[in-house]
């Protein structure tokens, strides 16, 4: 895997993980304006970046594929054989 | 023979302070810290980094 697509991976990974951490804070502060707007934000961004990788380098999920006689999921390395 | 006690003890309460929002860690740092909020940052150390 190039290094870069490995970097878009790993920020693809922390902008979820900071998604799903205001997810949790909300659950709890419900109404706290802040955090839904980062919440919204971290979305956002994670929703660009996921559409720049899988444009580039294939899909992230199954339902990632739209189109295309062939099934493109298995193409990508599995999850144990990227070196991180 | 059941006797009254003489001391009443005060039954346990639980307190949790209710968290605060106040700033969060960049998402990459975030994710190798395992939290986004410094506040909950509480690393376990082993027995020997702690007498280190």
């Amino acid at each position: 895997m190039l290094r870069e697509q490995l970097e878009l991976l790993n920020n693809i990974k922390a902008v979820e993980f900071t998604a799903l951490e205001l997810n949790l804070y909300l659950d709890t502060h419900p109404t706290d304006q802040r955090a839904i707007m980062d919440y919204n934000a971290s979305v956002q961004e994670w929703e660009r970046l996921r559409a720049i990788y899988v444009e580039k380098y294939g899909p992230l999920l199954p339902t990632d594929i739209v189109e295309g006689s062939s099934w493109r999921w298995i193409e990508g390395p599995w999850p144990w054989e990227i070196d991180y | 023979m059941n006797e009254i006690p003489q001391v009443i003890l005060r039954l346990g309460q639980a307190y949790v302070p209710f968290q605060v929002y106040v700033n969060r860690w960049e998402p990459m740092k975030a994710l190798m810290m395992g939290t986004i909020f410094p506040e909950l940052y509480r690393p376990y150390y082993s027995e020997e980094h702690r007498r280190g």
